[in-house]
């Protein structure tokens, strides 16, 4: 992957790092100089003593996000109270090649970490607004002290934000493994150079995993393999708002696929544990104020009703007769009385896994197939949520876990 | 008196001879029809064994071919189908290598022109299977994204999907079946074109209530977008 010559010299001259932090991007010009500013703050505050490098891996951007890398510098290192810095810092940024996507850009910052021989390592997200110095600081103490080879982020977020993370993900994850790591697929991540050594010595880069999977793809690898695991309460995530033409439904698939993949690469490990226990914690638990979200509960049911009305010979054949029962009787009930209950969508999201497994229909259609209900889903949530405070939803989101954890042995029984 | 006995004896003489010239090539169509059936059905189970092996009938039952069996009345499982369907096109070539050994001029050429056809009659048929198959994925693939979009008429798009890639199939399959060529295309011709004209119609014209709520639909969908939740 590494193959540009210019990015070989500057390897060569720098020769080997303690430290290295990687930033993914596709036209980013416009947020990525906050984020480098933040990495070189936190690097040049915290780890004054360590030779560290800064890696842009860059998914052919066409608005000079690259060009802003470079010359996005903090200047006065003395208004952020840092004295001097003992070790040089050094800067790459490079195109990555293989499939357009997140994970192909990981793939060329988990081999530059291999070749500098990073003992510590992150990863942050190139459209922050909310990053702090501070969370170089967070993501990779706990690597560089050598007590932990994973740090997975926790934010405060908006009650209604990253509900395919909510409804899906955090629960599955927290089932199967029995570690509660509540931003599984967060994005912003601290890691050892042997976790990083782990993760390319794996042949995943032409499946989804190379595209939005890469993140649940880390976090499953480092708990399926017993790294040492912790998370780091970072504060508010609050980034540039998303291509409002990034589709969902790719979306999805390629997070939910690829979580369901990996359940069978470690049926072994996850089917013996039952319940779960919290991880440790790094960072001071502060409120933060969050940016309002308006969501159109209209459109969602709406995709939800017709679902149901169009794709029933479908799910019946994925979730059996009940639960289609369920879902017309659903369909049916006013807007003000919708409610998805937990534990239908427990067994949703377990017989997916199941019929994924079995592979019972094209994957990329029963995948598809999903979006309908997961709208119907947060719907519910977010009618539901609507008179709640933060806490109290996440107390909704508890009993969902709580929810697939009891379900468990269903989906052990049935996994054939 | 002599010259009449001879008169009766020769032609029976001469029939004698030439059963007795023809009577191994009867023996060896009986042999052929006999040992050939046995082998047919001996084929059948072993078939049949096999598809079950490979779980053919629960595979076609996700492709949707069971519920195209049901609908046409066929109510066997469709492994046994298949080995019925198979037997049958064996003894069909044992029926014509049967008839080939009683080397009659007639049976040569009926025979000839059964070999002769049996490449395009399997072409025909995988066309017709592999058709359907993609047929029935395109328009399963069309409603899953139709329904994802919220589009209100994805089922009657996606089966409209289904039904021109079915016409076209079916046009593709007679055609290499060599069936009346020139009917087949002009037939083909008008199906596939009133199709597009009964939907351009019925758009353009029978549906101005639909398009404007579809419109309708469509225009605030595309205004909220920007400020949707965050999935991930």
């Amino acid at each position: 992957m590494i193959n540009r010559q210019e990015v070989s010299q500057q390897l060569r001259a720098i020769g080997s790092a303690d430290i290295l932090v990687g930033i993914p991007s596709f036209n980013n010009a416009r947020t990525i100089g906050h984020v480098v500013k933040a990495v070189q703050a936190g690097l040049a505050k915290y780890f004054p003593e360590h030779k560290a490098v800064l890696v842009n891996s860059d998914g052919g951007s066409r608005d000079g996000t690259m060009d802003a890398v470079d010359r996005a510098v903090v200047e006065d290192l003395h208004s952020l109270l840092v004295r001097h810095r003992v070790e040089p810092f050094h800067k790459i940024a490079m195109p990555y090649s293989g499939i357009p996507g997140k994970g192909s850009a990981f793939r060329a910052i988990f081999e530059l970490a291999d070749t500098l021989g990073a003992k510590a390592c992150a990863v942050v997200d190139s459209d922050l607004r909310s990053i702090t110095p501070e969370w170089m600081e967070l993501l990779l103490t706990p690597v560089l002290d050598g007590q932990f080879d994973f740090v997975a982020p926790q934010y405060h977020r908006h009650k209604y934000d990253g509900t395919i993370t909510n409804s899906i993900i955090y629960p599955l994850t927290r089932a199967l493994y029995g570690k509660r790591l509540r931003q599984p697929i967060g994005g912003d991540f601290g890691f050892s150079g042997r976790l990083a050594r782990h993760y390319l010595g794996k042949d995943v880069w032409q499946t989804d995993i190379a595209r939005y999977g890469i993140d649940i793809w880390m976090t499953s690898e480092a708990l399926a393999n017993g790294f040492r695991t912790a998370q780091a309460f970072l504060g508010a995530k609050i980034h540039d708002a998303k291509d409002p033409g990034s589709d969902l439904s790719a979306m999805l698939a390629q997070v939910v696929g690829s979580a369901f993949s990996l359940m069978a690469e470690y049926h072994g490990v996850w089917k013996e544990i039952r319940g779960s226990a919290s991880v440790p914690q790094f960072g001071f638990q502060y409120t933060v104020g969050l940016e309002s979200v308006n969501v159109d509960v209209g459109r969602m049911l709406g995709i939800f009703r017709n679902g149901v009305r169009d794709l029933g010979a479908l799910w019946q054949s994925v979730l059996g007769r009940g639960d289609l029962d369920a879902l017309n009787a659903l369909a049916t009930a006013p807007e003000n009385e919708f409610r998805f209950p937990p534990s239908l969508w427990t067994r949703i999201i377990y017989d997916y896994a199941l019929a994924y497994h079995k592979k019972s229909l094209s994957r990329e259609h029963l995948l598809k197939s999903l979006v309908p209900l997961y709208l119907g889903r947060t719907a519910a949530f977010v009618l539901e949520a609507a008179a709640m405070g933060q806490d109290e939803a996440e107390a909704e989101i508890e009993k969902l876990c709580l929810e697939f954890e009891g379900a468990k042995p269903y989906l052990v029984a049935n996994w054939r | 008196m002599q010259d009449f006995f001879r008169l009766i004896w020769e032609p029976v003489k001469e029939i004698y001879f030439t059963f007795r010239e023809f009577a191994p090539n009867i023996l060896a169509m009986l042999l052929i029809f006999l040992f050939g059936f046995l082998l047919a059905r001996i084929f059948r189970g072993l078939l049949r064994r096999f598809l079950k092996i490979v779980k053919f009938d629960a595979w076609s039952d996700r492709m949707g071919l069971t519920a195209v069996m049901r609908k046409a009345d066929m109510w066997r499982r469709p492994s046994e189908a298949a080995a019925a369907l198979v037997f049958w096109f064996l003894l069909l070539g044992i029926l014509m290598a049967g008839l080939s050994a009683l080397h009659f001029q007639v049976f040569d050429n009926l025979v000839a022109r059964f070999i002769l056809y049996l490449p395009r009659a399997f072409s025909a048929l995988f066309i017709l299977i592999f058709g359907y198959i993609v047929a029935a994925f395109f328009g399963r693939a069309v409603l899953l994204t139709a329904v994802n979009s919220g589009y209100h008429y994805a089922r009657l798009l996606a089966e409209t999907v289904r039904l021109l890639l079915t016409v076209l199939v079916l046009a593709m399959a007679l055609e290499q079946l060599q069936l009346a060529p020139g009917i087949v295309i002009a037939a083909f011709s008008i199906i596939f074109g009133g199709i597009i004209l009964a939907l351009a119609i019925s758009f353009g014209v029978g549906g101005i209530d639909a398009a404007r709520k579809m419109i309708e639909r469509q225009e605030p969908a595309a205004e909220e977008k920007k400020k949707d939740i965050e999935h991930i």
